[in-house]
């Protein structure tokens, strides 16, 4: 234990070094290599115990004292908190791109801009070229962006998706407890407005991963249950077919989409001028026509649905006094429609 | 004096005023592909990539060969504009190479001690630029999200590039069926637009899968084809070794793409001639590495393009023995390639060799080792007596009508068929050691003919003549086991074997017969010895005779014949080969 604190606290502290002293003039290709190694270490403590409360406590503290000093220290200097210690490489690289005091030699090594593109064997293979690859990844991925989105979510969304599987199963594997793990979810897809559609993409991506564990997913799916306005979000928002797509695979999303539907149709009301049922207004406006096809598209998926919804619609209608009139009753104009 | 300095003063002044014309052309392209990426400005992009580079590495040149940056930025205005254009420009960053030139470019104008305001400011500049590249994020909600899961970038987007990889190698596997149809739309439209962005990336191992399956997709639509400049791109980068493609992947982009087969062949055949120091076992190892003989077997047209660049190179040079072992090695590795197909991929031997005479393909293309040993000199007499009829027929062929070229070509291809199953040469020159007097003949007119295709009437029987000598000198060497050595007839043999202008017969032909002899004969193992060095060292042929040495054993070592006979000559070849 003690020896971690020293070592984070040591790393803390070459991250402060390398965003602004002038002492990275020294560093060569073996004490770069070395910090992002000691970056990586960090990182691993980090996916470790960020979810154990005793040593949580004790690092943060202690993170505390260091950036105090360093604050004292070096004037501009930013506060590194806990969790910022699971991007510690990114943290080390962003500040040493950024340090105006930055050897030429740690940029060419960085950028692998001396070789004449035939060092493939050298020495510090991690460090060397490092941003080079980036960019390459970068750009490779703009060029086939275009050609690429084929699928209904994107390679972004699938890879974030699968990528947040892996954390809500690590977690519940390390037996967390639950308002940890919807901690971490809320902290993770909620509280960014203008991102909301992305995360709506990525629950979807999440919740299409093949089922490796139905825990996560179910955990998954519980959580979103109680987030309302996500879960309105995600039905409006996103394209049918990648819903009737998670509609298929689970269950739950599929109850809770059927209920959503109805209560939709329950909110519309008839506009006589424009001879069609709209919804007063709400957050998530939709059309009659589109609420036609979010129901084509769920019986599609579960062909099951389709006698039980009918018959409840039928049931609906008639309470409703079971005119066969257009504009009464939304459910007789809903079967209607269905049934065409 | 004076005249002499304007021409040196034009050229020191043409240059750069060559390049700031040019910087304008570039920096005009530059800037139009910055604007809205449609597909007409991806494909000239990607036409202009190779070119780009060229003037790339120029640039690098010119600004390191400046003094200083400011002088640097005086003399090309635009400079800092082109190159910063230039990294926002995602084709150009994704390619090694260009990239590598576009860093090393603004790594030069970087100033160790900048001495004014412009070097600092371009310190600053080129610092921040070459940071956002590298750190920053486009996607807010992307950035967003990898925060707060702990994603590095670096992890991130190489998983993002292999799932986009997947997905479109997905896309390319599906097969069209609008054959029926041809006025259907269908998805291999985006074959050519995939294969077009793929350009800057067949350097980029992650791309490797997908640039496979691009080459490897069964050509079943019109519609599916693959771009020029992607071919192009992919085979310099393959001949380079920049591009790591799997074996099937090769073989589709040979079969695509001409100029790459080519290539390819032109590079096999360099880098062993001019490895003048392998073994015919390693020549052999080399070829067989190099994929080409199984990319002959599966595809016919391959083969038959391999055929002509030999044929071509042959007619340079027909005496040099390297090529032909060459090219016998090479179809030897071929025949085994495409006996190792699978039964339905089997295509007759005639679409292989359609130029050769077709009544000599089975009895040449038929391996020794798949024949019993008694059978050889039958087989060697009836493919010599063909070949004879045929040099026979050109001759009459010329005579009546003044110089067919119908006949010329016809024997042209029995030698090089010949040639191809040099093997049966090998034979021959083994039988010709137990030949006796009688049946001799038709087998030294067929080496003859190995070694001296051409056609001049009059200079074929003197190399018959000459030949029959030095069989018989030969024969009474190696026969007479007994006695003292008849010094007159080594001789007499050495006198056939100089050098001289007027000789019709090659000595490389002799010297075969002679190792043969000092092999396969009864006669002891030092007289035979002693015969050999005596010749070897008068005629300073050791170099030739060790290469026949060795490439006897390697024939004697794959047909594995299991005579009592073969330990005893195995036993001779080591002796021999340490003379």
């Amino acid at each position: 234990m003690e020896a971690m604190l020293k070592n984070v606290t040591s790393t803390v502290e070459l991250l402060a070094v390398a965003a602004q002293s002038g002492a990275v003039e020294q560093w060569d290709k073996q004490t770069l290599s070395r910090a992002f190694d000691w970056a990586r270490y960090c990182e691993h403590v980090f996916s470790k115990f960020h979810n154990v409360p005793t040593v949580r406590r004790i690092m943060e503290t202690q993170l505390q004292l260091t950036n105090q000093g360093l604050q004292a220290a070096l004037p501009g200097y930013t506060e590194i908190s806990f969790s910022d210690l699971s991007r510690c490489q990114h943290l080390l690289l962003v500040g040493l791109l950024n340090n105006p005091e930055l050897p030429s030699k740690i940029m060419e090594i960085l950028f692998d801009i001396t070789s004449n593109g035939n060092s493939k064997n050298c020495e510090y293979p991690d460090v060397t070229g490092l941003c080079s690859r980036i960019i390459q990844y970068k750009s490779a991925r703009q060029v086939l962006s275009p050609l690429a989105d084929l699928s209904a979510v994107g390679a972004d969304a699938a890879v974030q998706g699968v990528m947040l599987m892996e954390r809500l199963g690590a977690l519940l594997s390390q037996g967390s407890e639950v308002c940890q793990i919807e901690h971490f979810l809320d902290s993770v897809l909620l509280g960014c407005e203008e991102a909301a559609q992305h995360f709506c993409l990525v629950i979807a991506a999440a919740l299409l991963t093949p089922k490796n564990s139905t825990a996560s997913h179910d955990f998954l799916l519980d959580w979103l249950q109680k987030k309302d306005s996500m879960l309105q979000h995600m039905y409006s928002a996103l394209p049918t077919r990648l819903l009737k797509d998670v509609a298929k695979e689970h269950l739950k999303f599929r109850d809770a989409y059927c209920d959503v539907l109805k209560k939709w149709a329950s909110e519309m009301e008839y506009s006589i001028n424009d001879r069609v049922w709209v919804q007063p207004s709400s957050t998530t406006t939709v059309s009659f026509q589109k609420l036609t096809e979010h129901f084509l598209s769920l019986f599609e998926a579960c062909p099951s649905l389709k006698e039980d919804v009918e018959k409840e619609l039928s049931a609906l209608k008639t309470s409703d006094g079971d005119f066969d009139v257009r504009g009464l009753s939304v459910w007789g104009d809903l079967l209607t429609a269905l049934k065409k | 004096m004076a005249q002499q300095q304007p021409p040196i003063q034009s050229q020191q002044t043409s240059e750069p005023l060559l390049n700031v014309q040019r910087m304008q052309f570039w920096l005009e392209k530059v800037v139009c592909w910055g604007q809205a990426g449609s597909p007409d400005i991806q494909k000239d992009i990607c036409l202009h990539l190779r070119r780009l580079q060229g003037f790339l590495q120029q640039l690098v040149s010119h600004i390191n060969n400046m003094s200083s940056t400011t002088e640097a930025m005086k003399s090309l205005p635009f400079l800092g504009q082109f190159l910063g254009r230039l990294c926002w420009n995602p084709y150009v960053t994704a390619d090694d190479t260009s990239r590598r030139l576009l860093f090393q470019c603004m790594w030069g104008l970087y100033s160790e001690h900048p001495s004014n305001a412009v070097e600092r400011k371009a310190n600053q500049w080129i610092q921040k630029v070459l940071c956002q590249l590298a750190t920053e994020e486009d996607n807010a909600a992307v950035q967003e999200l990898m925060k707060r899961m702990g994603v590095s970038p670096e992890e991130y987007h190489l998983k993002v590039l292999r799932k986009m990889v997947t997905l479109l190698q997905e896309n390319i596997g599906k097969s069209c069926s609008s054959l029926s149809n041809i006025n259907q739309r269908c998805s291999c439209e985006s074959i050519l637009a995939t294969s077009e962005a793929c350009v800057p990336l067949v350097t980029c191992p992650e791309a490797a899968p997908l640039i496979g399956a691009l080459l490897q997709r069964p050509a079943t639509c019109v519609r599916a084809a693959l771009s020029e400049d992607f071919l192009d791109a992919l085979s310099s980068a393959y001949l380079s070794q920049g591009a790591s493609l799997e074996e099937q992947a090769v073989v589709s982009l040979w079969y695509h793409s001409l100029s790459s087969l080519e290539g390819a062949v032109l590079s096999l055949l360099e880098s062993l001639l001019t490895n003048t120091g392998s073994t015919p076992l390693e020549i052999k190892q080399h070829v067989a590495k190099s994929l080409l003989p199984k990319a002959c077997a599966q595809h016919c047209s391959i083969f038959l393009v391999t055929s002509d660049i030999f044929r071509s190179i042959l007619k340079q040079a027909e005496g040099n023995k390297s090529i032909k072992f060459l090219i016998q090695t090479f179809t030897s590795c071929f025949l085994r390639e495409l006996a190792l197909l699978q039964p339905q991929e089997h295509v007759s031997l005639k679409a292989f060799f359609p130029q050769s005479p077709q009544s000599l393909l089975v009895p040449l293309l038929t391996l020794p080792s798949e024949m019993p040993q008694e059978a050889w000199r039958h087989h060697l007499n009836w493919i010599s007596s063909s070949v004879q009829r045929l040099t026979e027929e050109e001759e009459e062929g010329d005579r009546d009508s003044g110089g067919s070229t119908r006949g010329h070509h016809k024997v042209y291809e029995a030698w090089f068929l010949l040639v191809q199953c040099g093997y049966w040469v090998q034979v021959t020159a083994q039988l010709l050691v137990t030949s006796g007097p009688e049946d001799f003949g038709p087998l030294l007119w067929l080496l003859t003919f190995y070694h001296h295709p051409t056609r001049r009437l009059h200079h074929r029987a003197l190399q018959l003549v000459h030949a029959k000598e030095a069989w018989n000198h030969l024969h009474c060497l190696f026969l007479v086991l007994a006695g003292p050595l008849p010094v007159d007839r080594l001789q007499s043999l050495l006198t056939l074997m100089s050098p001289q202008p007027q000789q019709p017969l090659s000595p490389l032909l002799i010297l075969k017969l002679l190792v043969n002899f000092a092999v396969f004969s009864q006669q002891q193992l030092s007289r035979s010895t002693k015969i050999l060095q005596t010749v070897v060292d008068q005629s300073g042929l050791a170099g030739e005779a060790a290469c026949v040495l060795h490439s006897l054993e390697l024939r004697l070592n794959e047909e594995s014949c299991v005579s009592s006979d073969s330990n005893r000559v195995h036993l001779r070849i080591k002796a021999l080969q340490n003379i």
